[in-house]
């Protein structure tokens, strides 16, 4: 997939950037409205991310000039404002989405992949880890061929976790992702989930595959 | 307003009440001096026809007084008859205080009253008028002695006399007369004030509503009607006017704020947040590092949620926090509030329950702020009960409205606080802000009565200091459309 981002911060753009491109995603990235606009204007992408406050040429001008020229680009925006009628101003203006700064990558990424309707090709909807099978379009997780039930919280950390597998992650992000961030339950909720997750899945087999990383999070691999 | 009113026409009815006394009392003297110099005019006229009579008499005969049987001055006979012919008490003193002549109806007094009416008639030195008191039923008498010289040297003095009963207006009759009737015109102006100055202070109501329309925070475009004359409340009309004009200013400035703030505290946060998070995931990050990384994500998510709430209390005290209004399953979100129960339950070994409904409980409301209303509610009672208590979260549906109870078991808040929980920053104990035991910067329930009040819904507070405290949350099915802001 085809990304274009046209974001001033020059933080906030790398990390979307490097975001996109770990999702196998093609970027551009700009930081200037009208380069975005020739930019979009040339080439074709699947979606352009679109930062709402821009030096020079505003975000909302970048739009309507691109929806005046007939390029129906799928547009989301970024706005720092949650106000609605800047969102319904963008809306109206022709963006297809939004994410309000600051966000999570995931919500970025997941409202992304929405918008391209990207193929499924791409990113295997099973996830697999030695013998655990986390069927992302059903929902459905299996261990030695049998079905695991998992309450929605708890799918939701171990598709966290199986989508990052391998990889060490933190107890905040862990939490983002099944609840939003905005919850702060001000306790290691995290662990509780984990707890649960290893008599499902963990308990009486083997290879163990929750992993703990003292004071940091979680890790789910083989070994 | 209705106080004013009240005393404006109390005042009224006081003033004329007190007129009414002062015109009563006037009227009550005049009355009895009018009535005394007609007594006056009467019994002197009387005094003349008698001297006239006597002078008459003793011109023509040169005699008016002789000597009776047993030898007293009497007056002639004929004189005598002819005075029987004036009406009331008539004495004619003689010289050296004899007695000449009593009318009939002088002598038919009892005795004491006679003696008392002949005491004054023997006694005519000084003349002119003055009043006596006789026994009932004559009562009060009025009488004039007028000294006579024109009838001979026998005849000294004659009185006449009349009782006050039958010419001055009695006094207790005037009294009752005006004791019925003043009350009864009080009463009757009382009404009259409370209604016509109602009239007066109508046009104050109708600025009052007008204002209370225009300062709800969404009209402050809007002005009172310009009078068309100059009275007092014209000049209060174009007061506040002006006072409406620079609070829109002011309005306007704090909106350019929040809008501006957003921007400038968003956009750094979301610098930081995308630092983080790509030092966090990325493979070469040591433990250590990821556990420090952690906790600071932790802390711009709270920061993060606190600029959230400000700007949105801000933005709810022009009344333009938005909504975004969706149809949702409240039972779907009560399940997977149940989940979260669960799991923060078992962490802080409170037993938590939470009643999901049967059907599913079709609702317009803004699901990220209902969640929102709802874990906050949740976290607060789990943060303040301790282990081993209770925690339940009910819904009921009463009459087209949805009823969320959250209920614990803990410490509970204390009488006097009950009424500054749902303020901002507020704290039960100050000591345990940010860093204590129990952290949060205290909006939480500001946002929750914000919510619910949104909604068009209530909150409400009930609490028993160390048996526990229940949160009411009561929320149309669907909020009316005027009342949301989106």
């Amino acid at each position: 997939m085809k990304v274009l981002v046209v974001e001033d911060d020059r933080t906030v753009g790398q990390f979307v950037r490097r975001g996109f491109e770990e999702q196998r995603y093609q970027v551009d990235l700009v930081e200037e409205g009208k380069e975005g606009l020739e930019r979009a204007s040339q080439a074709s992408y699947d979606v352009i991310v679109l930062d709402l406050r821009l030096p020079e040429m505003s975000g909302i001008e970048v739009l309507r000039t691109l929806r005046d020229r007939g390029i129906e680009t799928p547009v989301l925006v970024l706005t720092a404002q949650d106000a609605v009628e800047s969102k319904v101003q963008a809306l109206r203006t022709g963006a297809d989405d939004y994410v309000t700064k600051p966000f999570a990558f995931e919500e970025l990424l997941a409202r992304v992949e929405a918008l391209g309707r990207r193929p499924k090709e791409i990113v295997p909807p099973v996830l697999q880890v030695a013998d655990l099978v986390v069927d992302t379009g059903g929902h459905e997780v299996r261990r030695d061929d049998g079905v695991v039930e998992l309450t929605p919280k708890e799918y939701a950390v171990l598709e966290y976790l199986a989508r990052n597998a391998g990889r060490v992650m933190s107890r905040t992000l862990i939490t983002e992702y099944a609840w939003d961030y905005h919850f702060d339950p001000g306790t290691n909720i995290v662990d509780v989930v984990i707890n649960r997750l290893r008599k499902k899945l963990d308990q009486g087999r083997s290879p163990k595959l929750i992993h703990t990383i003292r004071g940091v999070g979680y890790v789910l691999k083989a070994e | 307003m209705r106080t004013i009113r009240a005393r404006l026409a109390v005042g009224y009815a006081m003033a004329l009440g007190a007129t009414l006394l002062v015109y009563a009392g006037i009227i009550y003297i005049a009355q009895g001096s009018r009535a005394f110099a007609e007594l006056d005019s009467r019994v002197r006229v009387e005094s003349d026809l008698i001297a006239a009579i006597l002078g008459e008499s003793f011109r023509a005969r040169e005699r008016v007084v002789v000597a009776d049987p047993l030898g007293r001055p009497v007056l002639t006979p004929d004189v005598a008859s002819l005075l029987e012919g004036v009406p009331g008490y008539v004495i004619v003193v003689g010289a050296e205080r004899a007695l000449l002549h009593l009318s009939a109806e002088a002598r038919s007094l009892p005795f004491g009253s006679a003696r008392a009416l002949i005491d004054v008639a023997e006694d005519p030195v000084t003349g002119g008028f003055g009043l006596v008191d006789l026994a009932a039923p004559v009562g009060q008498v009025r009488y004039f002695v007028r000294p006579i010289s024109e009838a001979g040297p026998n005849v000294a003095a004659v009185v006449s006399a009349a009782p006050t009963s039958g010419f001055a207006v009695s006094p207790p009759r005037l009294l009752t007369a005006m004791l019925w009737t003043i009350p009864f015109i009080l009463v009757v102006s009382l009404l009259i004030g409370y209604l016509l100055v109602g009239r007066t202070l109508r046009p104050v109501d109708l600025i009052v509503d007008e204002v209370e329309a225009i300062s709800d925070g969404r009209s402050l475009h809007r002005r009172l009607a310009e009078p068309t004359s100059y009275d007092e409340l014209a000049r209060l009309t174009i007061t506040l006017n002006a006072m409406l004009s620079r609070l829109e200013h002011s309005f306007g400035l704090l909106r350019r704020f929040t809008a501006d703030a957003s921007h400038e505290l968003k956009t750094p946060l979301t610098v930081l947040r995308s630092g983080i998070e790509r030092s966090l995931t990325h493979p070469t990050t040591s433990p250590d590092v990821m556990e420090t990384l952690d906790e600071t994500l932790l802390e711009v998510n709270r920061m993060t949620e606190l600029v959230d709430s400000l700007l949105t209390l801000a933005r709810a005290d022009e009344g333009r926090a938005p909504l975004h209004l969706d149809d949702l399953d409240l039972r779907e979100m009560l399940a997977e509030l149940a989940e979260t129960a669960s799991i923060l339950g078992e962490q802080a070994s409170v037993q938590v329950s939470v009643e999901v409904p049967p059907e599913p409980v079709r609702m317009h409301a803004d699901q990220g702020r209902l969640r929102q209303l709802l874990q906050n509610l949740l976290s607060n009672a789990i943060k303040y009960t301790s282990a081993g208590g209770e925690v339940g979260i009910g819904s009921a549906l009463e009459d087209g409205k949805v009823v969320l109870t959250v209920r614990d078991s803990g410490m509970g808040i204390a009488p006097g606080d009950l009424e500054n929980i749902f303020d901002r920053f507020w704290r039960a104990d100050p000591a345990r802000s940010r860093t204590g035991s129990r952290p949060g910067a205290g909006l939480g329930l500001a946002i929750c009565k914000w919510i619910a009040e949104a909604h068009g819904g209530s909150i409400e507070v009930q609490s028993k200091p160390g048996k526990g405290t229940t949160f009411t949350v009561v929320l149309p099915l669907s909020p009316d459309e005027d009342e949301s802001h989106f």
